[in-house]
């Protein structure tokens, strides 16, 4: 999600409780006679509404899961997410008087900043990634479906350079004096394509093979283009076609590649986020209660 | 760059329309990190349970008086039957401490972890915030009659009034007339007549000193102070000097000669005991030496008129009333006048010897460790005993010499109230009578 000017007046409202808690917070510091306590009745308003942001945070997983709720709509969840989300890190350390405590409790101090600080790492990646996928990848498809796709592009190149070059078998004709004029013509075509077939063998398509692993001579598109640039001309006017069409095939596959990479940077920092908000909000849960008994 | 020809339709085609229903290994990780993590806590937690500890759960180390319970939560945290909170109440504390009322004019009572805060780490639950102590005194209120103490203390500080002892119009209420410039001078007059040069320590000494003293007597209990006040709680017999006593500290240079027939001294007594002691001793001595019963009188001859001798003989009552009475003159009029104040009544009779009065303890609402400042010489705090000629004089520090070192900041000694104050009135403090077992807090078999 972009944060833009549609999120003015979530980071206006964030900003006034922020305001407002440390306002609360610093008197109440100053003045408690043996320092602020998450047990004290300033201290667990804190934790009270520090756990609310978290819980409604926690909550746009179940929103994703069921889009028909007509419960707001899901940008205002989303937006939500990241400023309640954000304030729940100041709140919880007023909650907690700047101290990590006991086992439970230094845990939870520890998960609260990972989960925010990968939070906030996330929202600005997703800030900033899309706009350098577009860029970089105007051919993007389902990420899903990529090696899907990369299959599809290696078949289609090999039928290319097979149409291209595999059709035209040498016939031998026995005979007085040697080839026929129509063979001698296929053995000199044959010959003329030798280039494109042994480029291809040699680099093509081990690169649509690899997946984008590995750096292999088509993986930059400079050297990509100086490449296709001497083959051609090495190829007769006939084939021409065909290495630009592969040329384009290899762009195909270096924008899967591009987009592969910046969707594991999008999203592969939820596979700590998410995980670690729910052991999170699991022991905020231990922690409330045993709390308050204790 | 002229590229394959990829209609939207043919992109679309590209695309296989059941792949949602195959999870990519991605979202598979993420599902079950998402399963595992939770897992992860719960386990964490049961396995505090299983193993029957609620440390878990613990808000902080223990404090260093209480590192011993660490592992016995319910020592404090009692919980009542029937109820679901287990708050360590005021009833766990005074278990095994009694904490006696701070003033009987005090508005509210805190609870006692309001002041003395567990599960902040290994520190000294006795050393409390100043905010424990200004939540009253910083705008005290009392019931009862109104209170004489200062209502604004903020701080060491800020606030802090002037010891009581030197407020304006204080003065010593001790009745010994004592000269401190005087025993300081140089060259004073030593016991065998040399010139000495005295030190504070020659007269003030904490009780349990070991040293001899140069110029005393190895005669005389030294007196602890907690003695002389009411003090029951053990101070540190390095705490307090120990009261200047004449036994030890005066006899060697000040002696109580009477008579030149005699060597020694009166005993260091009531006036009645002196009058008893002279008359048994001259008894003594004039029933040894009769002869003296016959007194010449004496010579007023005159260069041109001579004069018969007089001769008085007198009886030994007569003659022991008369020594008794030169030897009270000299001891009332000079003596112990010298450093007593004597009321001697026109009659004759015995005088009356004021109360020394001497004050042990200056300030008896505060604490004070001389053991600790001993790395300070003593006029550093005492500054005006050199210079002092009455006995009026007080020669304690004042709050500013305090304040030099005794300051916030990260370059002073510890200034907060309880380094000086306790809340807990101890003369008060009730027995309190033990309950736990060494097996109970883990601790034996």
């Amino acid at each position: 999600m972009r944060i833009d000017n549609t999120h003015k007046k979530w980071f206006a409202a964030s900003l006034i409780i922020f305001g407002v808690a440390t306002a609360v917070y610093v008197p109440y510091a100053a003045h408690s006679p043996s320092g602020p306590r998450g047990g004290s009745a300033i201290g667990l308003t804190f934790g009270t509404v520090g756990s609310a942001f978290m819980v409604f945070a926690g909550l746009l997983a179940a929103r994703k899961k069921v889009p028909v709720w007509r419960l707001g709509r899901a940008q205002s969840w989303m937006r939500g997410h990241l400023w309640l989300g954000l304030l729940s890190l100041p709140i919880i350390f007023f909650h907690a008087g700047f101290k990590f405590g006991g086992p439970l409790t230094s845990v939870l101090m520890v998960l609260v900043i990972i989960v925010v600080a990968s939070g906030v790492f996330g929202a600005a990646l997703q800030h900033y990634l899309p706009r350098v996928m577009t860029a970089q990848a105007p051919g993007e498809t389902i990420f899903e479906q990529i090696d899907h796709v990369r299959e599809q592009l290696a078949a289609e190149a090999d039928h290319l350079v097979q149409s291209a070059t595999g059709a035209a078998e040498p016939a031998r004709e026995e005979g007085r004096g040697g080839l026929s004029l129509a063979v001698q013509s296929e053995v000199a075509l044959d010959e003329k394509l030798a280039p494109l077939r042994n480029f291809y063998e040699l680099e093509v398509r081990p690169f649509l093979q690899s997946g984008g692993k590995g750096q292999l001579l088509l993986s930059d598109s400079d050297r990509a283009r100086a490449a296709f640039e001497g083959l051609r001309t090495l190829l007769p006017t006939g084939a021409q076609e065909t290495g630009k069409r592969l040329e384009a095939i290899c762009e195909e596959e270096r924008q899967l590649h591009r987009e592969s990479r910046i969707h594991y940077w999008l999203h592969g920092w939820l596979m700590m986020h998410i995980p670690l908000s729910f052991a999170l909000l699991l022991l905020g849960c231990v922690h409330a209660i045993t709390a308050l008994r204790y | 760059m002229a590229g394959p020809e990829r209609t939207t339709k043919k992109l679309a085609q590209r695309i296989d329309l059941t792949y949602f229903k195959r999870p990519h290994p991605f979202r598979t990780w993420r599902f079950w990190l998402s399963v595992a993590a939770p897992l992860v806590a719960i386990l964490w937690i049961a396995w505090y349970g299983v193993a029957g500890s609620n440390r878990v759960y613990s808000g902080g180390k223990m404090s260093r008086a209480h590192a011993v319970l660490a592992a016995k939560c319910d020592a404090c945290h009692l919980r009542q039957t029937g109820s679901f909170s287990a708050k360590a109440s005021d009833q766990a504390c005074l278990a095994c401490h009694d904490g006696p009322i701070h003033h009987a004019n005090q508005a509210f009572t805190p609870n006692c972890s309001s002041c003395h805060e567990e599960h902040q780490g290994r520190m000294r639950l006795a050393a409390t915030a100043d905010v424990s102590c200004t939540q009253c005194h910083a705008n005290l209120r009392t019931t009862g009659e109104p209170t004489h103490y200062v209502r604004d203390i903020e701080n060491f500080g800020a606030g802090h009034p002037e010891f009581a002892a030197l407020r304006p119009g204080a003065v010593d209420p001790g009745t010994i007339k004592l000269n401190h410039a005087v025993h300081m001078k140089k060259n004073l007059k030593g016991p065998n007549g040399e010139p000495v040069q005295m030190d504070c320590d020659d007269c003030h000494r904490p009780p349990t000193s070991t040293q001899p003293l140069r110029f005393g007597s190895a005669t005389g209990m030294p007196v602890l102070i907690a003695q002389k006040s009411d003090l029951p709680i053990a101070i540190s017999a390095r705490a307090y000097m120990a009261p200047v006593t004449y036994a030890k500290h005066c006899v060697a240079c000040h002696g109580l000669q009477f008579d030149k027939r005699f060597t020694e001294s009166v005993p260091h007594d009531t006036p009645q005991v002196i009058h008893t002691f002279l008359v048994q001793r001259f008894q003594q001595y004039i029933a040894t030496h009769p002869a003296e019963l016959r007194e010449l009188g004496p010579d007023r001859t005159l260069p041109q008129k001579p004069l018969p001798v007089a001769l008085r003989v007198l009886t030994p009552d007569q003659w022991v009333a008369e020594r008794v009475s030169e030897s009270e003159e000299l001891l009332w009029r000079k003596t112990c006048k010298q450093c007593h104040a004597l009321s001697i009544p026109a009659d004759g009779a015995l005088p009356t010897v004021a109360k020394s009065n001497i004050t042990a303890r200056w300030m008896p609402h505060a604490d004070f460790n001389h053991e600790r400042h001993e790395l300070l010489k003593c006029t550093e705090c005492h500054a005006g005993a050199l210079t002092s000629h009455e006995t009026a004089d007080i020669l304690l520090p004042g709050i500013a010499t305090c304040e030099k070192c005794h300051h916030s900041g990260s370059d002073g000694a510890e200034a907060r109230c309880f380094e000086c104050h306790t809340y807990h009135d101890w003369t008060k403090q009730k027995e309190v009578k033990g309950r736990l077992t060494l097996s109970g807090i883990g601790r034996g078999e």
